[in-house]
């Protein structure tokens, strides 16, 4: 049912924690009975220095919120919007089609951290 | 003599769980020690796997003083240490497995007004357990094989990882047609009256779904003034919690009446099911209204104040499952309900445990399963209609 990408990061996931003031921090879910995803980052001079995750939720959306974290660190922020769908949806592995729905959040942890970092992005790379 | 039935099931190449879960009323027709003891046997074996697997729960037993040897008579049975149930809802729930991700097989979660999900993982062995148990329970209770179920609920194809309606859907397998009339989070009650009315006369018409969903129709029809006729094998089939989103508990009492006086059913047809998704248990109303649990799982219910210790058979007590069934994560668990397990012997004449449901926890973070957010739903939308429809102010 699993892939391995999916079970290494559920099963040990390096990037679970918290982070004393955060350059950036959001929180996505399903309001009625999904999955919650808190997403706290610090970055210096537009490159992350480190990403932490909690998670609520099925073992796939657990080990997404991991591949997102461990995909940030030293990632200068102005690149993350040039990853493509594709490139988003490999990421995961292959999946089943309950566990599909992680591709969209992994893709709405994308467009959220676009989103909240555009303007140091846009600084960051003039 | 558990042990020795124990032995010569094992010896035959028998399994006793599985010889448990297809001997029902077998089970129910035992003297109530004999069959502590078989239970005990069958939970000695669940809680050797789980020692041997699970080295989160391991340390936990180990840290008590607890092995699989201190575990051989149903006193003992005390002593297991239990695994809180909001830790099916932490980040690291991972640790609770027994088994390796690569196979579990199913995932199943309930979500409570807090909106923090308790998810529960399920490999094979502990899906062919539920599967056989929960069957056996509605074979046992509701005898039911024919008819069409009008499900006050959404289906499964719109949220499959529910437990509760994955179990109430289970039900659905075994009746000639069904409807699931809560669509898109949108309940019509004019449609589910429709939908009972075309059945009339060609189906014995079941109503299933959460209380509050239930209820929700039955308001409906005291609104218009309607009373139908349910079919002498109907039966109204409820599960999920009795306390609304708004904090408003529903009475049980007052249910009955009205569903004895719109839906036209005897209080023998309603038929109430406690159940949690982090378990495999059903207990389920018999004819009386009195709740009996699966036979081969076993309630003990807590002093809440001094969790290692019993209350009276009769006290109310905060409830711990030992559970057999469950391979994949120790099936032992301390819920945040407080029931009471009830002394008198069964107007059924079964054996074992039956249990009355009393409220959850006061100092509990949440209430509810998934049904609550759907109450939480319905009734935001209604308000939505009711303001769009509303005649404009004239100043």
């Amino acid at each position: 049912m699993y892939n391995d990408i999916i079970i290494d990061n559920f099963s040990d996931p390096a990037h679970v924690g918290d982070i004393d003031g955060p350059e950036y921090q959001y929180e996505i879910g399903n309001p009625v009975c999904g999955d919650r995803i808190r997403i706290q980052i610090s970055a210096t001079g537009g490159r992350v220095d480190s990403a932490r995750f909690r998670a609520w939720g099925c073992a796939t959306s657990v080990a997404t919120a991991n591949i997102f974290c461990a995909s940030l660190e030293r990632l200068v922020l102005a690149r993350l919007g040039e990853r493509s769908d594709s490139e988003i949806e490999a990421m995961l592995g292959e999946l089943e089609p309950s566990q599909y729905h992680c591709v969209e959040i992994l893709q709405q942890l994308h467009r959220r951290l676009v989103d909240l970092a555009g303007e140091d992005c846009r600084e960051a790379t003039t | 003599m558990s042990t020795q039935l124990h032995s010569l099931l094992k010896n035959s190449g028998l399994d006793p769980l599985k010889v448990a879960l297809s001997s029902v009323p077998e089970l129910f027709s035992m003297p109530d020690e004999k069959l502590l003891e078989f239970k005990t046997g069958l939970i000695h074996e669940a809680f050797s796997h789980h020692y041997a697997n699970n080295p989160f729960f391991r340390s936990a037993c180990d840290g008590k003083g607890v092995t699989p040897d201190s575990i051989s008579t149903p006193a003992d049975l005390v002593k297991i240490p239990l695994i809180p149930i909001e830790l099916f809802k932490s980040n690291d729930s991972h640790k609770l497995l027994s088994i390796s991700l690569r196979d579990v097989e199913l995932e199943m979660r309930s979500t409570g007004t807090s909106g923090i999900p308790s998810v529960s993982r399920r490999c094979a062995k502990t899906i062919d357990n539920a599967v056989l148990g929960i069957y056996a329970m509605y074979r046992e209770f509701l005898k039911i094989s024919k008819g069409a179920g009008l499900y006050l609920c959404p289906s499964t194809e719109e949220i499959p990882e529910m437990g509760m309606i994955k179990a109430l859907n289970m039900l659905a397998g075994l009746l000639d047609t069904h409807r699931f009339m809560v669509r898109q989070e949108s309940f019509k009650p004019e449609e589910a009256l429709a939908q009972l009315e075309e059945w009339n006369q060609k189906f014995n018409r079941h109503l299933i779904g959460p209380p509050f969903l239930i209820n929700r129709f039955i308001s409906y029809l005291k609104a218009t003034d309607t009373r139908i006729k349910l079919d002498k094998n109907s039966y109204i089939i409820t599960l999920g919690g009795w306390k609304r989103f708004s904090g408003q508990m529903l009475s049980r009492a007052e249910f009955n009446r009205e569903c004895v006086e719109y839906l036209g059913v005897e209080e023998s047809q309603i038929r109430d099911i406690y159940a949690l998704v982090e378990s495999n248990v059903v207990a389920i109303d018999d004819e009386h209204g009195v709740k009996h649990v699966s036979p081969f799982i076993h309630f003990s219910v807590r002093d809440p104040k001094q969790l290692d210790r019993e209350v009276e058979p009769g006290e109310t007590g905060q409830l711990a499952i030992l559970d057999p069934l469950a391979r994949s994560t120790p099936g032992f668990m301390l819920t945040e309900d407080l029931v009471r397990l009830l002394p008198e012997p069964s107007r059924s004449g079964r054996s074992g445990q039956r249990m009355q449901y009393v409220m959850r926890l006061p100092e509990s973070k949440e209430f509810g399963c998934c049904a609550v957010n759907l109450d939480k739903r319905l009734e935001d939308l209604d308000a939505e209609q009711a303001a769009s429809g509303s005649c404009p102010v004239v100043a």
